[in-house]
């Protein structure tokens, strides 16, 4: 029983999870709506949009990269998802099959250039940041969609069982799929290769170049998918869609304990770091706090994370160096 | 050791011989970027009316020297192969702590400038020691620091802006020297001056230098390596306060979203000027001529194209495609300098 504690505190989700637990009972003992129904679908609802778009950046961490553009790429689906409904009155799974589409080929662009040219991702992910936040903007003039399909609306305000929203489920779809993508799947198990050493990576054959490609594909893949769902709680195509994306995509795979460097991620430790900071951000209105105070605990969450990690990682260090 | 396949086949030649020194400056980044302003400015000036009336290069001049100064702040700590997503955050901090001084305790502008410098420094050795400290990448640290620079500003300001500030500040924003020339953009030029001195001339950014190149080498050769990344990150923010203090000369008051959400609008022209300019983003190269060079291309390009009516929703889509191009081609460039055997 003490090793098996011993084995789970080690663990990337141990240290989360235990934050989860301890907010939910504090926070639910004294102030009870926290557990009512309507919290418990506000909060899920929140968890489900900001896991997908956490998961977008997940995967680019774990191939040592970074990707600046996973916010523009959602507004731009956003916007693009809304329009094609509105302007043009495509039907709605046709609408989403395109939008996805438009999310691939912006994420597969980018990864092309990252893997052909071999410019730092920061960079070019800066450079399509830009490119396709113009395109939304140049595309809207900054004037929301309002056409958004009433199917589309109910999917993204109603429940699927109990406090249970429908968007719950293509997060944890999206999140499954990159569970078993990353430990059981050959091109998962590569990604996690070529961030944990790219060259050991390609000397035992893997191609970086399309472990690169795919890594980005699947990422704008994601935010795309989180594009849609934003519209769908928001019901309008709103074209400011994505712009806080960057921070929150990156605090929760760090609080989860992904390894920046690449080779180590997370899928449950993510999820967990995604239900830290929405527990955090609900808690923050519920007790009526400034939500400009938001983006500093945000902030202050990063650096706890990364401290936490560094203190994890030279305690490992330090056994490994006591045993040798 | 190199990795074989960089190695020159044949006998290298020297790139000290006077040839070679001609190849080095006309194939490199400042001279492409000289030619581009003129070429553009040839083209705004024949394609457009009002390109180049005393008005708009007044306007124009404004503009390049803040983004010529935020470009700056970035390239003080891409020289130690880090970089600081905050530069937005901490000048909107700065400048709206200076203005808060000023309002409250009656102070004239050059302590409101002096404050709004202090503040700049201040944040960026937070920064800076931050990522000494911890040893995480600068990237995460100032990602997390520029969501409390800004959070915290927001909140205490209650989002309100400050316009009262002594009326200089306004005027000097306004001045015009000779008709078309804003004071603005000479300050930018004085700024390039000292940076230049410092990197050239002093041991303090030989070391900034040393320890962007390789870390371990310096430290090896006697340079506090902490110290002088914490140093390039105070430098940093004392150039992101001055880039806030000229951007409020300009507006006439102190305004939280004048960078936008969490200070994100500066990052692209941050980038944009240093990478256009030459500065390797590996750290260990500098090129002040360069970063202003760039700095001064992208603002023209930005007047430019607002002139022909490209729409501004357009133009950030057309800088990001600039940003790429403008990578896309320094590779293609050092490739080609490779093949032909000229060091770089």
């Amino acid at each position: 029983m003490q090793s098996m504690l011993g084995k789970a505190a080690n663990t990337d989700w141990f240290g989360p999870l235990v934050v989860v637990i301890a907010a939910v009972v504090v926070i639910g003992a004294i102030e009870p709506t926290f557990l009512s129904a309507f919290n418990i679908q506000v909060l899920l609802s929140a968890i489900a949009v900001n896991l997908v778009i956490a998961l977008a950046q997940m995967i680019i961490i774990a191939i040592g990269q970074m990707n600046l553009s996973v916010g523009a790429i959602g507004g731009l689906v956003a916007i693009a998802f809304a329009g094609m409904m509105e302007v043009w009155g495509i039907p709605a799974p046709l609408a989403l099959v395109l939008a996805l589409a438009i999310g691939l080929a912006g994420g597969l662009a980018n990864g092309f250039i990252v893997a052909k040219t071999g410019i730092s991702a920061f960079i070019i992910t800066l450079a399509s940041l830009s490119f396709f936040k113009g395109l939304n903007l140049g595309i809207t003039e900054a004037q929301p969609f309002y056409g958004v399909p009433d199917a589309v609306k109910a999917f993204g305000n109603t429940n699927m069982i109990g406090p249970i929203p429908w968007l719950v489920l293509p997060a944890a779809i999206a999140g499954l799929g990159i569970w078993y993508l990353l430990a059981k799947l050959r091109i998962g198990r590569q990604i996690l290769a070529v961030g944990g050493n790219p060259h050991a990576a390609e000397l035992s054959g893997i191609s970086i170049f399309q472990t690169t490609v795919w890594a980005h594909g699947l990422s704008g893949l994601l935010a795309a998918l989180g594009g849609v769902m934003v519209v769908a709680r928001l019901q309008i195509g709103q074209p400011s869609i994505g712009d806080d994306w960057l921070i929150l995509s990156f605090a929760a795979p760090v609080i989860g304990g992904a390894v920046l460097a690449g080779g180590h991620v997370s899928v449950a430790g993510t999820a967990l770091g995604v239900v830290v900071v929405a527990i955090i951000t609900q808690s923050l209105v519920l007790f009526h706090i400034d939500p400009f105070v938001v983006q500093v605990v945000l902030g202050a969450l990063i650096l706890w994370a990364v401290g936490i990690n560094r203190w994890r990682e030279v305690r490992v260090e330090r056994r490994l160096r006591g045993a040798s | 050791m190199q990795p074989a396949s960089s190695l020159p086949l044949g006998q290298p030649r020297s790139a000290g011989s006077p040839s070679f020194v001609r190849a080095g400056f006309l194939g490199g980044n400042e001279f492409g970027l000289i030619v581009l302003i003129v070429v553009f400015a040839t083209l705004f000036t024949l394609a457009t009316k009002g390109f180049a009336s005393p008005f708009n290069l007044f306007t124009l001049g404004r503009t390049m020297g803040i983004d010529i100064l935020i470009g700056f702040s970035m390239m003080v700590v891409i020289v130690s192969g880090g970089l600081n997503l905050a530069v937005g955050a901490i000048g909107v901090c700065a400048v709206m702590a200076a203005g808060w001084a000023m309002e409250t305790f009656g102070l004239p502008w050059p302590l409101g400038l002096a404050v709004c410098l202090l503040v700049g420094a201040a944040l960026g050795a937070v920064n800076g020691e931050a990522i000494v400290r911890s040893g995480v990448h600068s990237f995460i640290i100032t990602l997390a620091t520029m969501s409390i620079f800004f959070g915290g500003m927001v909140f205490l300001s209650r989002a309100e802006a400050f316009r009262e500030l002594p009326p200089a500040i306004a005027a000097f924003g306004k001045l015009r020297l000779m008709g078309f020339l804003s004071p603005l953009l000479l300050v930018a030029v004085a700024t390039a001056l000292v940076l230049g001195w410092l990197y050239r001339f002093t041991s303090l950014g030989r070391r900034m230098l040393a320890a962007g190149a390789s870390p371990k080498a310096a430290e090896v050769s006697g340079i506090r390596v902490d110290r002088t990344i914490v140093g390039c990150h105070i430098l940093s923010g004392v150039l992101a306060a001055l880039a806030g203090a000229m951007l409020t000369a300009r507006h006439g008051a102190a305004i939280p979203s004048m960078a936008g959400h969490l200070g994100q609008d500066w990052l692209l022209p941050a980038f944009l000027a240093p990478v256009l300019g030459g500065t390797l983003l590996t750290g260990g190269k500098v090129s002040v001529l360069g970063t202003l060079l760039g700095a001064m291309l992208v603002s023209m390009l930005t007047n430019g194209l607002l002139l022909l009516r490209v729409g501004e929703f357009w133009v950030q889509a057309f800088l990001g495609l600039l940003l790429l191009t403008a990578v896309l081609l320094d590779l293609g460039r050092r490739r080609l300098l490779a093949r032909h055997r000229i060091a770089v």
